[in-house]
């Protein structure tokens, strides 16, 4: 999850309009932009002619605003496939049918966690002794950057839900990433951090010396590729044999155009269960 | 091996890196030409034509691929280009830092104006990102002030609202929270960053302007500007020791082991070029070259940068932008002189003159130089099966790189009757040891001498691109090309494809580059130098050689520590940290002269060596 995208912190402009999009009968993706908007811009050229060529229909990209941009695309048609995390996902299905194509894999999993993060020096021995401190979360909607670090909270009865965490903390931030989040526990601005397992890495090597991991969630579907409900089965299934060659020796540097994963398995809808119990349970899902 | 670590890292910091070089997220295109600016107008003579194209044209390192002067509002633009035009340092300042500050403040005013749509967050981005071009400024001179403004910074994201998606997950913004966090950082950057005039600055810095005007005694870290490039560049050269090649250990030649350590650590260098994590590895990557580094204003182009200019060493500016391509050290015990000059007749003085002159480092010890010229001593070429001992190509090269050395040992009117080969000399490693003026440089003055320059080797080439003293060419191609033209050769086409082919059969070597995979990963090879630089320990405690042992931790502990965060078995983390400690406790001993302790930790530490070894990868 080392370059994953950042929900609402673009770094820069950049950002495409759906109309962009060929209005042919090719395939059309959205990308989520993330630190660097214009490499993705570049990227998607590299990744959507390569796609032309294996799927042999053309193949556009455009990268929209953020994710509720992108479900917005795959609902009104301008998209037909999209990068998702794992929560917007479930909350796409959930109002538009979106169904899920590929997962990521990253390290040798196609899950990652969520953790929450302290300064050594800190003091903080326990979750328990964050009561009354500051807390930076990434994004309100991002399942390792607060749902998942929010949750380790309610399962040790220190939060009731996410209404309550605002009792309990001192005060509670949207930092606007993993970055900004861990930057201002690291530099001390707050107390802790709830981000993705990787977020560490967002650190410099100095930092990273002077943090500890105080909790970590259960592992969380990692994010994934999907599909907007009716697009044709036969350009879905074609799409996901294409993807999946990008595990094979030969294809792999193009895999750095996309997110940089270590490669992608096929979605199963099943394990995206934990994550809709997740989203009912803090009041995203009805 | 400090730099391994950039190497791998694919997370872009947007903070300064402190001692460990990493690679840094891109600036916005206003920020990074502010920062440029600061950093170019500091130098002697400052070079004001690269200042402007700072502005004029996309800057290094920027984002995205626009002119900076495009995103400033008219007013200010006009006031940067007068400045510019002027050539005038102050003027630049308040200029290119009023265009900053008003940019961020337009940008607050946009997200508030939009509060509760997606553009508001976007907008507080984009001041953000103008932001940082003072962050370290306002951090050295008022750490309250940028604590208070860290928390703005916090409470403007987490009040913008956030429309989920298709409305699940909708958080409503909160405009009484966001006005009041806009107004901290408002108020604070325009009492420090939009001030009626500038206080005189002999020294441009992003320092707030409360702080100079009250005399705030500050100490901003040393910074390069963005576009900057000394991490280890991607594909790692193999480095290829003698005795490794036989099939000793480092670990058995402590003095070798030592010097090894020396090449890696910034500790011998002065400031800035300690404070910034570089050391004489940065360049000289693993005996290669490093042809990623770069950074404006010293380098011309990746591979190189001014040597003599007044950032590193203003003592030894030559007050000339005359950029210096990297050599390689492979072999460089054939290859004397040194420099590209050949003004140091041998590499003891070099080393020396690299540490005290270029870098502005103390003198080095007797000891030093010793452990460092044998280290440097046991960097051999590549090997290369197109040529045996004598340099004659063997039957594994190509027929055109034949017919290439026939035409490479021919005597030409315009080589003055030489061949290539008559410096180039194949038995002689490719070179004479002597310096010439071939027509590559300028003479100083009209009828002034030019200066001459040591015949390079050709071995290993095919990985030294570009070309000539100041890597002027880009190919081996192009430099057939300009002896070509400019000694008459009368070479054609084919012949000088030919002669390309001949270079490149010379110039190649096995295996050019380290590979990676699985648990043979980047930090495994880093733990296994950096364990194998600490191993001298094993000599310096029975000597009770603090000061080298000083040199030693401050170079290794954090170097463990810091590429711990490239382990693919970041699980294992902790445990580096734990171990970097301590040595660390080794060089706390030694330091107070507790002999015994420094032993017993630095039999701990052996002890955790081979207990962690297996997970360190």
């Amino acid at each position: 999850m080392l370059s994953r995208r950042n929900f609402l912190t673009t770094a820069a402009a950049a950002v495409a309009t759906p109309a962009l999009a060929s209005a042919g009968q090719g395939l059309k993706l959205a990308f989520i932009p993330q630190e660097n908007p214009e490499k993705l811009l570049g990227d998607i050229e590299t990744i959507t002619a390569w796609l032309s060529q294996e799927l042999q229909v053309p193949v556009t990209g455009f990268v929209t605003f953020d994710h509720a941009a992108a479900v917005e695309a795959l609902r009104n048609g301008d998209a037909d496939i999209s990068f998702m995390g794992a929560l917007p996902f479930v909350l796409a299905e959930d109002q538009i049918g979106a169904v899920p194509l590929l997962s990521e894999v990253y390290r040798g999993q196609p899950s990652y966690a969520g953790r929450v993060f302290v300064r050594k020096d800190s003091g903080i021995e326990t979750l328990a002794d964050l009561q009354g401190r500051d807390i930076a979360f990434a994004d309100p909607v991002s399942e390792s950057g607060y749902l998942y670090p929010l949750d380790l909270f309610v399962r040790e009865g220190l939060v009731a839900d996410a209404g309550d965490a605002d009792r309990f903390f001192g005060q509670k931030f949207f930092a606007g990433g993993y970055q900004q989040a861990m930057q201002a526990m690291a530099n001390g601005l707050v107390d802790a951090a709830g981000a993705s397992q990787y977020a560490d890495l967002y650190l410099t090597p100095e930092q990273q010396a002077e943090i500890r991991v105080l909790g970590e969630s259960e592992q969380i579907p990692s994010h994934a590729i999907i599909a907007r409900p009716g697009l044709d089965a036969a350009l879905q299934a074609r799409f996901v044999e294409a993807m999946l060659r990008l595990n094979q020796a030969e294809n792999r540097y193009l895999l750095a155009y996309l997110y940089g994963p270590d490669g992608y398995v096929a979605a199963d809808p099943k394990v995206y269960d934990g994550v809709r119990q997740m989203a009912r349970r803090y009041g995203y899902l009805k | 091996m400090k730099y391994l670590i950039a190497s791998a890292l694919i997370g872009l910091l947007p903070l300064n890196a402190g001692a460990t070089a990493i690679e840094e997220a891109p600036w916005a295109p206003r920020a990074a030409a502010y920062r440029l600016s600061l950093f170019m107008a500091n130098l002697t003579p400052v070079p004001w034509d690269k200042i402007e194209k700072n502005w004029t044209a996309p800057a290094p390192g920027s984002a995205v691929a626009v002119e900076a002067l495009s995103r400033v509002s008219d007013r200010d633009a006009r006031n940067i280009r007068a400045a510019l035009a002027a050539e005038d340092r102050q003027a630049l300042f308040a200029a290119a830092t009023t265009a900053l500050a008003n940019g961020i403040l337009k940008h607050l005013e946009k997200a508030e104006a939009m509060l509760g749509q997606p553009e508001a967050a976007f907008e507080v981005a984009q001041a953000s990102a103008l932001y940082r071009a003072f962050e370290d400024g306002i951090l050295a001179a008022d750490k309250q002030a940028a604590r208070d403004l860290g928390r703005a910074w916090l409470v403007l994201n987490s009040s913008l609202g956030s429309s989920g998606v298709l409305g699940n997950g909708a958080q409503d913004a909160d405009p009484v929270r966001f006005a009041k966090a806009q107004a901290v950082i408002t108020e604070y950057i325009e009492a420090s960053y939009l001030p009626t005039s500038f206080a005189e600055r002999s020294k441009l810095t992003p320092l707030p302007e409360t702080a100079v005007r009250a005399g705030t005694a500050a100490v901003l870290p040393a910074t390069l500007p963005p576009g900057s490039n000394i991490a280890d560049q991607r594909d790692l050269p193999r480095l290829v020791l003698q005795f490794e090649e036989a099939g000793e250990d480092e670990a058995n030649l402590p003095l070798v082991a030592y010097g090894d350590m020396l090449f890696d650590s910034p500790e011998i260098f002065g400031y800035p070029a300690r404070d910034l994590g570089i050391a004489c590895s940065t360049c000289h990557n693993r005996s290669d070259v490093n042809r990623d580094f770069f950074i404006p204003g010293l380098s011309s182009h990746a591979g190189g940068m001014d040597v003599d200019s007044s950032f590193f060493n203003p003592m030894f500016n030559d007050r000339e932008d005359d950029h210096l391509d990297t050599p390689s050290m492979r072999g460089i015990r054939f290859t004397a002189p040194y420099g590209r000059d050949g003004r140091e007749p041998s590499l003891r003085r070099f080393v020396r003159n690299v540490i005290v002159t270029e870098f502005a480092g103390a003198e080095p010890t007797p000891f030093q130089l010793d452990a460092m010229v044998a280290y440097l001593r046991v960097f051999d070429f590549l090997p290369n099966p197109q040529i045996d001992q004598a340099g004659r190509l063997t039957d594994m090269a190509s027929e055109a790189a034949k017919r290439g050395e026939v035409l490479f040992n021919t005597q030409f009117a315009g080589l003055g009757d030489r061949s290539c080969a008559s410096c180039h000399t194949p038995d002689r490693f490719f070179r004479d040891g002597r310096a010439y003026d071939i027509g590559s440089a300028e003479p100083p003055f009209p009828g002034g001498t030019a200066t001459a320059f040591d015949t390079p080797t050709l071995r290993n080439v095919n990985f030294t691109a570009p070309y000539m003293h100041d890597g002027a060419l880009p190919t081996l191609a192009s430099v057939v090309d300009w002896f070509n033209e400019t000694k008459g050769l009368s070479l054609d086409a084919e012949q000088r494809a030919d002669l390309t082919a001949y270079l490149q059969a010379v110039g190649d070597g096995e295996e050019p580059y380290q590979r990676f995979e699985g648990r043979d990963s980047v930090f495994r090879l880093s733990w296994e130098e950096l364990t194998t630089f600490a191993s001298t320990l094993d000599t310096l405690i029975p000597l009770r050689d603090a000061a080298n042992i000083a040199v030693l931790v401050d170079t290794v502990a954090p170097d463990l520590a810091a590429d711990a965060s490239v382990m693919t078995n970041q699980s294992a983390k902790p445990e580096i940290y734990k171990f970097a400690a301590i040595l660390r406790s080794v060089g706390d001993a030694s330091a107070a002269g507790d002999w015994a302790e420094a032993g017993r930790q630095w039999e701990v530490f052996k002890t955790m060596q081979d207990e962690i070894d297996g997970r360190m990868f």
